[in-house]
C-alpha cells in the first residue's frame, strides 16, 4: 500500500485572500484594546469601591466586547484568509511530511498591536480577580483586638466568675472573658505561681500570685494547654514550644518566638478577678503587617 | 511570538515533543458555517457557568433551616427565612459583585440550554447524526438531559416560592411511578416532602455530580468531533465525502472561537444589568402550602409542565397492584418517549431510507422527507405543549376562559403535529420528484448535484474533482 503518494498533500490551500494593509484597522485594534483594558480596570475599581451593579456589570460587558472586536480585527488585519482542504482519513503521522498551510502573518510584524492585545487580555484577567475581595470582610484591626477590656470579668468555661481563692496553689485554670466564652483568640490561662515572678513579668498585673497569659500559642495558634510540673513550664502540644510563666511566659524552647501576652489582671469591688484592659502585646501567631 | 513565549515553547518542546503535534493541530481544518457555532456557544456558556458557579458556591448555604436576615435589604431585614433563601439575599444585596454573578449564572444557564437545544436541532435537520456519528449524537442527547437536570436543580436551590413549587411537582412526579414511586421519592427526598434533605442533596447534584458528568460527557463529545472530523455543508465542486473543506485552526478558527467566547461573556454581562433575572426578592421564599399564580418553571421545562396541564384527568388502578396516573403518563412517559424517539431516529432513518456507507456532508432536510416530517412533528408537538404551560397567562390576557384555553391546547397538541408532519412530508416528496430525484441512499449520490454542476471545470486538485474514481495502486 502506497496510497499516500496519490493523494493531495495533507493540507492544500484552495483559496487565499490577503488582507490589505490598513492603518485604520491597526488603529481600531489599538483603540479597542485600550478601551477593553480601561473598562476592565473600571470593572475592578468600581466593584472594589462598592459601586452600583450597573456600573461594574456594564464595564465588564464593555471590556469583553471591546476585546472581542480587538481580537477579531487583529487577526483579520494580520493574517491571510485561508480556505483549505484536507483528506478526511489522514495518512498516519510520520511520513506525511510538511503541510503547506502554516499560516504566517502577511503584514510586517506589528509588535505594538500584539503587545496591546496581550496587555488588554492580561488586564482583563487580573480585573476578573477583583471579586476575590468580596469573599470576606476587610480585616481592619480585628486581629489586634480580643474580647478583653477594662472591667471584663474572668469566667470559667461554665461562665462562673473567679475569685483568687478559687485557684489552688500550683493550680491552673482555663479562663474566658465574660460574654466571650468560646472566642478562641480571647482564651486565657490563669496560673498560681510557685515562685515569685521575675522580669519581664509585669508585677502590677499579678494579683495574689496569680498571673494570666493568653492561651493562644504565638507559634501557630494552638491552645497552650499543658502544664509541666517538673519545671513549671507551659507546654504547647502542637510543636513543643515551652514558655516560662514566672518570667513573662517567655519562650524557652521550641519554634515559638514571642512570649504569651500577659493579661492585665485586677479585682473588682466584689472581689472577683477582672481584666484591666485588653492585651498590650499581640495575641497569637505572627500577623502579616508589623 | 514574543521571545519569552518562544523560549518557553522551545523548552517544553524539547521535553514533551510539542512541535509536530501542535503544528498538526494548528493546521487542522474546520468547516465554517454560523450554525456550527451553536455548540460552541453552549460550551462557552458552560465555562461562564463554572466560573460564576464557583463564586456563588462560596456564599450559598444548602439548608432550609430558619435564620434571620440582618443585611442591608430593607424589605427582608429582621425577617426569618430559609437559610438557602437568606444566603442568596445576602449574596445579592450585601456582597459586592454577588448580584451580578448570580444573574450572569442564571442567564448563562438559559443560554447553555438554549444553545444546546438549537445545536441538537441543527444536527437533526442537517443529518449530522448519520453514520459514523451516531455515537456522538447519543452522547449529545445525554448532555441535553444532564443540562436539563442541572438547570432544574439550580432553579430549585434558592428555595424561593417558584423553586419550592417546582420541587413539590418533581416530588409528585417521582411518586407517580407505578408500584415503586413512593420509595423512589423517599430515596431522592429523604422522606416525605418537604424534608430538610432535599436542598442539601440537590446542592450536591448541582455543584458536584452533574457538573462532573457534564464536563466528562462534553469532553468525550468534543474528542469524538476531533477524531471523526467535522461534517460540512456541500460546496460546489468539492468532494466533501473524502475531503474536509474549511479554515485551519490557526489562526482562523482560533480567532473565531476566542472572539465568540468574549462575545458570549460580554452579552451575558450586558443581559445581567439590563434584566433582573429571577429576582428572588420579588418571588419571595417558599412557604409550604402556598403558591401564587404564574407558577411557571424555566422555559425548557415548559413542555413537561404544559403536558401536565393539558393531559386529561386520568388515574386508574391496574388489578389493584399499581396506580397509573396522569402525572406519570404526561410527566414521565411522554418526555421519555420524546427522548427515546430522538435517540432512535438516526437508526430508524438509516433503515427506512436504506442509507448506506458513511455520511460527512450535510443535507437539506427537505431532501429526506422522513426527517423533515419527524423534526416538524416532534418539535411542533414540543412547542405546542410548551405553549400550553402558559394557558393561565394567555387566558388572563385574552379573556378566554381557562377551560377553553386548555381544550384548545389539547386539540392542537394532538391534531397539529401529525398534520404538519404529513404536510411537510408531502411537500418535500413532491419537491424531490419535481427535481427528478429520489432520496439518495449513499453520499456520492447525494452529492452528485453539487459535483457535476456547471462552472466547476477547474481541476486544481483531486478535491475538486473527487468523483473521479481514484486509481488504486497495489
Ligand atoms: S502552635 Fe504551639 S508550638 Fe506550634
Amino acid at each position: 500500500m502506497n496510497r499516500g503518494e496519490n493523494r493531495p498533500r495533507p493540507l492544500e490551500i484552495i483559496e487565499r485572500r490577503d488582507p490589505p494593509t490598513s492603518s485604520i484597522n491597526d488603529s481600531i485594534v489599538t483603540l479597542t484594546a485600550i478601551g477593553a483594558g480601561a473598562f476592565a480596570l473600571l470593572f475592578a475599581v468600581s466593584l472594589l469601591a462598592g459601586g452600583p451593579v450597573q456600573l461594574y456589570g456594564g464595564a465588564l460587558a464593555a471590556a469583553l466586547m471591546l476585546l472581542a472586536v480587538a481580537v477579531r480585527r487583529f487577526f483579520t488585519g494580520r493574517y491571510p484568509d485561508v480556505t483549505a482542504v484536507e483528506p478526511r482519513d489522514e495518512p498516519a503521522t510520520g511520513g506525511a511530511g510538511v503541510s503547506v498551510a502554516d499560516v504566517e502573518p502577511v503584514s510586517p510584524r506589528r509588535s505594538f498591536l500584539t503587545r496591546a492585545l496581550i496587555a488588554a487580555t492580561g488586564l482583563l484577567g487580573l480585573s476578573l480577580l477583583a471579586p476575590v475581595a468580596s469573599l470576606g470582610p476587610s480585616p481592619g484591626d480585628t486581629l489586634r483586638r480580643t474580647k478583653w477590656a477594662r472591667g471584663v470579668r474572668l469566667v470559667t468555661g461554665e461562665g462562673d466568675p473567679v475569685r483568687p481563692a478559687d485557684v489552688a496553689t500550683g493550680g491552673l485554670a482555663s479562663i474566658w472573658p465574660e460574654k466571650g466564652i468560646g472566642h478562641e483568640r480571647s482564651s486565657v490561662l490563669l496560673i498560681r505561681l510557685q515562685q515569685p515572678p521575675g522580669s519581664p513579668t509585669r508585677i502590677e498585673w499579678v494579683v495574689d500570685d496569680l498571673v494570666a497569659y493568653s492561651k493562644v500559642c504565638t507559634h501557630a495558634g494552638c491552645p497552650v494547654a499543658l502544664y509541666r510540673e517538673r519545671d513549671n513550664a507551659l507546654f504547647c502540644p502542637c510543636h513543643q514550644s515551652t514558655f516560662d510563666p514566672a518570667r513573662g511566659a517567655q519562650p524557652t524552647f521550641g519554634p515559638a518566638a514571642r512570649s504569651l501576652p500577659q493579661l492585665p489582671l485586677g479585682l473588682d469591688g466584689e472581689g472577683y478577678l477582672v481584666a484591666l484592659g485588653d492585651f498590650e502585646a499581640q495575641v497569637g501567631p505572627a500577623l502579616p503587617r508589623g | 511570538m514574543t521571545p519569552l513565549f518562544a523560549w518557553l515553547f522551545d523548552t517544553l518542546d524539547e521535553r514533551l515533543g510539542l512541535r509536530s503535534p501542535s503544528r498538526k493541530a494548528a493546521n487542522k481544518v474546520f468547516p465554517h458555517n454560523w450554525s456550527f457555532l451553536l455548540g460552541e456557544i453552549a460550551l462557552f456558556a458552560l465555562v461562564v457557568l463554572v466560573l460564576t458557579g464557583v463564586f456563588l458556591t462560596m456564599f450559598y448555604r444548602p439548608s432550609i433551616e430558619a435564620v434571620t436576615y440582618n443585611g442591608s435589604f430593607e424589605l427582608y431585614r429582621g425577617t426569618t427565612q430559609p437559610a438557602a433563601f437568606e444566603s442568596i439575599l445576602r449574596l445579592s444585596h450585601d456582597i459586592p459583585g454577588g448580584l451580578l454573578f448570580r444573574r450572569i449564572h442564571r442567564v448563562a444557564a438559559h443560554l447553555f440550554v438554549a444553545a444546546g437545544v438549537l445545536h441538537m436541532l441543527r444536527i437533526l435537520l442537517t443529518g449530522a447524526f448519520r453514520r459514523p456519528r451516531e455515537v456522538n449524537y447519543l452522547v449529545g442527547i445525554g448532555l441535553i438531559t444532564f443540562a436539563f437536570a442541572a438547570g432544574f436543580t439550580g432553579y430549585s436551590l434558592p428555595y424561593d416560592s417558584l423553586a419550592g413549587t417546582g420541587i413539590r411537582i418533581a416530588y409528585s412526579e417521582l411518586l407517580s411511578f407505578p408500584v415503586v414511586g413512593d420509595s423512589i421519592a423517599f430515596w431522592v427526598f429523604g422522606g416525605d416532602f418537604p424534608t430538610g434533605d432535599v436542598i442539601p442533596r440537590f446542592f450536591v447534584f448541582h455543584v458536584m455530580v452533574l457538573p462532573a458528568i457534564i464536563i466528562g460527557t462534553l469532553t468525550i463529545h468534543l474528542l469524538l468531533v476531533v477524531r471523526q472530523r467535522h461534517t460540512q455543508f456541500p460546496a460546489r465542486g468539492v468532494d466533501g465525502h473524502r475531503f474536509v473543506l474549511g479554515k485551519p485552526l490557526w489562526p482562523a478558527q482560533f480567532a473565531e472561537s476566542a472572539t465568540l467566547m468574549l462575545w458570549v461573556g460580554g452579552v451575558l454581562a450586558l443581559a445581567s444589568i439590563l434584566v433582573p433575572w429571577s429576582d428572588i426578592t420579588l418571588i419571595g421564599p417558599y412557604v409550604p402550602g402556598e403558591v401564587g399564580n404564574n407558577a411557571q418553571p424555566d422555559w425548557y421545562m415548559f413542555w413537561v409542565e404544559g403536558a401536565l396541564r393539558i393531559f386529561p384527568a386520568v388515574e386508574f388502578s391496574v388489578f389493584n397492584l399499581m396506580t397509573i396516573s396522569g402525572p406519570f403518563i404526561a410527566g414521565i412517559l411522554l418526555p421519555g418517549l420524546v427522548f427515546t424517539g430522538l435517540a432512535l431516529y438516526p437508526f430508524i432513518e438509516r433503515r427506512v431510507c436504506r442509507l448506506e456507507g458513511e455520511w460527512h456532508v450535510l443535507t437539506n432536510p427537505l431532501e429526506i422527507p422522513l426527517r423533515a416530517a419527524f423534526v416538524v412533528g416532534t418539535f411542533g408537538f414540543v412547542l405546542i405543549i410548551s405553549a400550553a404551560a402558559t394557558n393561565d397567562i394567555l387566558s388572563r390576557l385574552t379573556g378566554v376562559p381557562i377551560e377553553a384555553a386548555t381544550w384548545f391546547f389539547r386539540i392542537t397538541a394532538v391534531v397539529v403535529p401529525p398534520l404538519a408532519a404529513a404536510a411537510v412530508y408531502v411537500y418535500s416528496t413532491r419537491r424531490l420528484r419535481r427535481r427528478g430525484r429520489t432520496v439518495a441512499t449513499n453520499e456520492q449520490d447525494a452529492m452528485r448535484p453539487y459535483l457535476f454542476s456547471a462552472g466547476s471545470s477547474d481541476d486544481e486538485s483531486m478535491a475538486r474533482s473527487g468523483s473521479e474514481p481514484e486509481p488504486e495502486p497495489e
